[in-house]
Formats: C-alpha cells, sequence, structure tokens
C-alpha cells in the first residue's frame, strides 16, 4: 500500500514541504549541537593528546590543567624517575594569561614553557614560520592569530614582557582559549615558579602497567597525584560534558517535540481531510494493519525525507560556517547519524499515533452516507 | 446455496422511546447472477439493509448468511476480508482515492488482496478498457467525468472477482442517460461473470437492467416482481445505447 502512502503525501505539496521542513529544522538544530559538543571535547582534549605522554603527575587535588592549579617541586622528577618501570620523566610548565594586543583585542593564551633542551613544551604542529620560539618569541595558535588579527613579528605586550610571534600553531586552540608556546626562561618570567614546574610528563618502559606506575608515584611520593593520558584528557573536557551536555539534552527534547508535532499534525490534517477515502478502504476490505500501515508509511516517508535534508544542512554548516565562526567546531560522527536516525524513525511512530485513532473510530457503513 | 440469505433480519436505531426500527423483520435470497433492484421511499430502510446485506453494520436480530457461512460471530477483520474478496461495492458519490489515477484506483482491491504493483496495475488497465475507459488510465477523478468516476467505481467493484456487487444510489449523482449505461455495463458485466448485483436505487428506469424488483416500505419488504432485463446475458455488452 506504498502506492496510496506516497499519492496521499504528496498530493498536498505544500503541506509535506511543511512537514519535511519541521523536521528538517529539528534534525539540523540536534545534530550540529551534537556535532559542537564533539567538536568541542575534542579540541579541549587536542593538545594534550599530542603531547608524548603516558601519565600526567600532579599535585594531589589538581585535577585539570585550567581550573585547578598545580605546582611541583622540580627535584621530584629524579625521584619519579628512580621509580620501576619509568622510561622518561619531563617538567611540563604553562599558565593562563589574558592581555590585550595593540588593536585592543583581548586575548587569553596558555603559555607552555618550551625547553629546547629536554624537548618539552613543543607545539602540536606548525602552520607557519617558527618551529620553537627562541628568546622573546612567541608562537601563538593559527585560529587565535586570525580570530585576533595577529600577524607573524607582531609584538605582544604579555604580563610586563615583549614578545615577538615568530610562528604559527595547529591544534591548540581550546575555544575560548589557545596555547601559545615561549621559551623556557622567559615563560619563567611570567609563570615564576622558581625551581617548580606545573605538571611532569611520564613514558613508561614497554610492558608496563599504568595503574602500577600510578599507585608506585602515589606511594613514594606523598601529596602527588597522577593519571594516565586518556584520564587526564577526559578531566581537561569534563567542563564540556558537565555544562553542555544538559543543555544539549533540554534542545534534544525541544527539537523531538518539534519534529514529532510537525509530522503529527500535517499527517493528521490529511488524515481529517481524507477521512471518507480511509472509510472507503475499510469499506472494501482493507485491514485494519494495512490502513495503519499507510499512514505510518506516510509518516516515515516525510520523517525519513526530514531526516536527509537536515542532515545535508548540517553537514553543509559543518562545512562551510566554521570559516566564519571559529568556534563552530562540529564534528558529527558516524554514531550520532545513526541515534538521530533512530530517534527520526521514533517520530514518525510517535506521530502516526492519533491518526491512527482517528481511522480506528471511522465507521465503514457511514460511506453509503451520500 | 445462496451466495446471501437473510433471515427475519432487523435493526433498531437507538433505544426507549426514541428508537427507530429501521428495519422490520426482512428475509431475502441472493442467488448467482440475480440483478436485483431494491425501491422504496426515502427513509423505507434500503440503505441501513444494503449496509447489513454488506457486512457494514450488524443487524439488532435475525441472521445472514454469506457464501452459507454465519457473519454475525465473524470478527471486524474476518469480515473486511470477506468483503475484499467476495464483495464489490459502488456509492452515490463514488467515493474514488482523489490522489490516484483511475487505472491505480481500480487496482485497489487487488493490491489490498496482496497483488503486486505491477501485475496489478496491469490487471485494473485490462478491466477499465474493457469499460472504454482505455484512454483515461492516468486522469485522476478530479478530470473525469461523473460517468466516467461511476465506471472506473465499477472496474474497482470488479476488480477481486466479488460474488455480489452492493450499489447504494448509484446513479443519483449522474444525469439519467449516463446513469442508465453506466449500470447497463455493469449489470451485463456481471451477468455474463455470473456475478449477483443488488442496487438500491429511487430510478424506476434501473427495472430495465434488473431481473428482480423488490420493494421495501417502512422497514419491510412490501412487494417482488421480475425486472425487464433480457433473461440471457447480452456477451458483448450489446444491450448499451452509445
Ligand atoms: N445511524 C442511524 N441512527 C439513527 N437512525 C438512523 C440511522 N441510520 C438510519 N436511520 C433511520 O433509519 C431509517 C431508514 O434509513 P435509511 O437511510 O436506511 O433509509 P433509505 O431508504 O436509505 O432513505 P433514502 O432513500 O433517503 O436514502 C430512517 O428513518 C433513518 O432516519
Ligand atoms: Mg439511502
Amino acid at each position: 500500500m506504498f502506492l496510496i502512502a506516497v499519492r496521499n503525501l504528496f498530493q498536498e505539496k505544500t503541506r509535506l514541504l511543511i512537514s519535511v521542513g519541521g523536521v528538517a529544522f529539528s534534525i539540523v538544530l540536534i545534530m550540529v549541537l551534537t556535532g559542537l559538543y564533539r567538536g568541542w571535547n575534542d579540541k579541549m582534549g587536542q593538545y594534550i593528546r599530542s603531547v608524548p605522554a603516558d601519565l600526567w603527575v600532579m599535585q594531589d587535588g589538581t585535577e585539570d590543567m585550567f581550573h585547578t592549579p598545580s605546582v611541583l617541586p622540580l627535584d621530584y622528577e629524579s625521584k619519579i624517575a628512580d621509580l620501576d618501570g619509568i622510561a622518561s620523566v619531563k617538567p611540563f610548565s604553562g599558565r593562563r594569561v589574558a592581555f590585550h594586543t595593540a588593536n585592543q583585542q583581548d586575548v587569553g593564551l596558555y603559555i607552555v614553557a618550551y625547553d629546547a633542551e629536554r624537548q618539552t613544551g613543543l607545539p602540536a604542529a606548525i602552520a607557519t614560520g617558527q618551529n620553537v620560539p627562541q628568546a622573546s618569541e612567541i608562537i601563538v595558535d593559527r585560529i587565535t592569530a586570525k580570530n585576533k588579527n595577529i600577524k607573524i613579528n607582531d609584538s605582544l605586550d604579555i604580563a610586563g614582557q615583549k614578545f615577538k610571534v615568530v610562528g604559527l600553531s595547529e591544534g591548540g586552540d581550546v575555544v575560548t582559549f589557545s596555547f601559545a608556546f615561549a621559551a623556557k626562561e622567559d615563560a619563567e618570567q611570567i609563570l615564576r615558579l622558581p625551581n617548580s614546574t606545573n605538571f611532569f610528563t611520564v613514558q613508561l618502559k614497554n610492558n608496563t602497567d599504568p595503574n602500577q606506575a600510578i599507585s608506585n608515584i602515589k606511594n613514594n611520593l606523598p601529596g602527588v597525584d597522577a593519571v594516565t593520558k586518556k584520564q587526564f584528557v577526559s578531566n581537561n573536557t569534563k567542563l564540556i560534558r558537565e555544562s553542555f551536555l544538559p543543555v544539549i539534552l533540554v534542545l534534544l527534547i525541544i527539537g523531538t517535540v518539534v519534529g514529532t508535532a510537525v509530522i503529527g499534525l500535517t499527517i493528521f490534517t490529511s488524515v481529517v481531510e481524507k477521512i471518507r477515502e480511509y472509510g472507503v478502504l475499510k469499506a472494501i476490505g482493507m485491514s485494519h494493519r494495512q490502513l495503519y500501515g499507510v499512514v505510518i508509511k506516510q509518516a516515515m516517508i516525510a520523517g525519513l525525507t526530514g531526516f536527509a535534508t537536515g542532515s545535508l544542512i548540517a553537514f553543509g554548516l559543518q562545512a562551510t560556517v566554521g570559516d566564519f565562526v571559529p568556534q563552530f567546531v562540529s564534528q558529527i560522527n558516524a554514531l550520532d547519524m545513526l541515534w538521530v536516525f533512530g530517534l527520526t524513525l521514533a517520530m514518525a511512530t510517535l506521530a502516526s499515533y492519533m491518526p491512527i485513532r482517528r481511522i480506528a473510530d471511522v465507521d465503514p457503513a457511514e460511506v453509503f452516507k451520500a | 446455496m445462496s451466495i446471501i440469505e437473510a433471515k427475519n433480519i432487523t435493526k433498531i436505531f437507538g433505544s426507549g422511546h426514541t428508537a427507530v426500527k429501521a428495519i422490520n423483520g426482512v428475509s431475502l435470497k441472493v442467488e448467482a447472477g440475480d440483478i436485483i433492484l431494491i425501491m422504496g421511499p426515502s427513509g423505507s430502510g434500503k440503505t441501513t439493509l444494503i449496509s447489513m446485506l454488506g457486512t457494514l453494520m450488524r443487524p439488532t436480530g435475525g441472521t445472514i448468511w454469506i457464501g452459507g457461512e454465519d457473519i454475525s460471530e465473524m470478527s471486524g477483520a474476518k469480515l473486511a476480508n470477506l468483503r475484499l474478496h467476495h464483495l464489490g461495492f459502488m456509492f452515490q458519490s463514488f467515493n474514488l482515492l482523489s490522489a490516484l489515477t483511475a487505472q491505480q484506483n481500480a487496482a485497489v482491491p487487488l493490491m489490498i488482496a496482496g497483488l503486486s504493483k505491477k501485475p496489478a496495475l496491469k490487471k485494473a488497465e485490462e478491466l477499465l478498457e474493457k469499460l472504454q475507459l482505455g484512454e483515461r488510465l492516468d486522469s485522476l477523478p478530479k478530470n473525469l467525468s461523473g460517468g466516467e468516476k461511476q465506471r472506473v467505481a465499477v472496474a474497482r467493484a470488479l476488480a477481486n472477482q466479488p460474488a455480489v456487487i452492493l450499489a447504494d444510489e448509484p446513479t443519483a449523482n449522474l444525469d439519467s442517460k449516463t446513469g442508465h449505461e453506466v449500470m447497463q455495463l455493469l449489470c451485463n458485466t456481471a451477468c455474463s461473470e455470473g456475478r449477483a448485483v443488488i442496487i438500491v436505487s429511487h430510478d424506476a428506469r434501473l427495472k430495465d437492467v434488473a431481473k428482480r424488483v423488490i420493494t421495501i416500505e417502512d422497514g419491510r419488504l412490501t412487494k417482488e416482481e421480475p425486472g425487464n432485463h433480457e433473461p440471457n446475458c447480452p456477451t458483448e455488452h450489446g444491450g448499451q445505447k452509445q
């Protein structure tokens, strides 16, 4: 009975358009939000993932890089290195600073101390310019540079020091601020942590159990905590999950309700208009199951066309909007597509309920009335 | 065995002092090849009777057998299946599906019965060609004349080769010449294929196509006389006037 469903649906093109448009709107809403969530989550952890480390060691009570400061004495380095299973230990120092540029742009940077000798505090990748900063030089993130109109050779006044921009790095944008890289001596002037560092990055020997190494560190160094890289990434993206997810959930519900209501209302109006025709189908012997099938098929066709349209728009936005609005980092993945697809099927099914009830009530004997 | 047998059926609408006895003890046998015209004044119970014979309404009292089976115990789903395979319907207001073409409308009962789209449309095309609608296969109902619409309805009613075709005032929305032609077409086709036809109508001219003419008054059958249908079915719809 696909024929009847399709024909009924396409008979009123405007209504079909409204129906498909409504579903597409809610699909775009849901997909873009989910994509932004994934994108931001990914960005927040991107730089940390690029740092070669199996474990991050920090002051006890510290969870992440940005909100809970950590200070550790430098001489812990050798103490950690002496423990079983440790291949290498390197200090990692950095601090968030705020300043404004010559053209009055507010900028937030997380300045990482680059140590040429120890090869620590390197950018994830370089887009243009120098690979590493020398004295009084700084490398800033490409996206921040673009947003804040910072160019190579510009001079930046940061916490009382002058820096010359010598390179633009890739993969250090954390949406509200970004990673920047300065030589260790310069960074120390800003960080003011004599004989201290913020973190140690630890690489383990092959076949070392990370959990064993973590308990070794904790047991031997009081007041020190250690976590795996994966855990540290997760700690640093927790903010996104905790503040973003509830908002997404609310908008997801709104999107689902809008989608369901639009399909439901358009199909219901169509059923009410054609109620006599459904009565005729009943009279000539169509079973209730087949009748309901006609309705559900209409809802499914409208829903899935809306899903396809909405997905295309969402991917279109993902591919283009980022160029104009740098914060728009959307990453829609296959799994999200799949559950949004499932959600569309659920919307269509739910939307069929009222129209089906209406058809169930029709008395086929009515069709003999003129 | 009669195709349809009704024994002492009644239908009461409402209850208490507002109750209306629309059908009051009607008994009727419909045999293969019968062409029955039921006539009677407005409100005499014609629609109520044909609705019950067509299983669209359950009688208050009495029994109806279709193909020898008592239908009073059948579920709604079973009745729908019975209608699909054994009964064909025609209505005063044609009741075609507005979104479907003539050919698709005629194919609907075949598809409901489980035939896939292609063979169903093929069969519908053959039927419509027999009814001289071969040129209008792709027309939507809104672009068809009343007579053409009712001929599509004839095709739809015949599609599943039912034993009986039930028609309530099928000519009321047609001019009398067109109405007469369409009914002649239906009756000749049905007769030559051994199907029975029950027509409810005010139109006395339809006596020409009927074999039996039954009068109903106040819910009772009061008279039966023979109609003017030629005793042998004209093979190539010869009786119709073009
Ligand atoms: N659903 C109903 N509820 C109450 N009364 C009804 C109902 N259907 C029919 N009736 C009554 O039953 C009687 C017979 O009605 P029916 O429609 O069968 O007459 P009819 O012979 O078909 O009339 P017409 O020639 O005007 O079509 C009428 O008095 C009518 O008012
Ligand atoms: Mg009537």
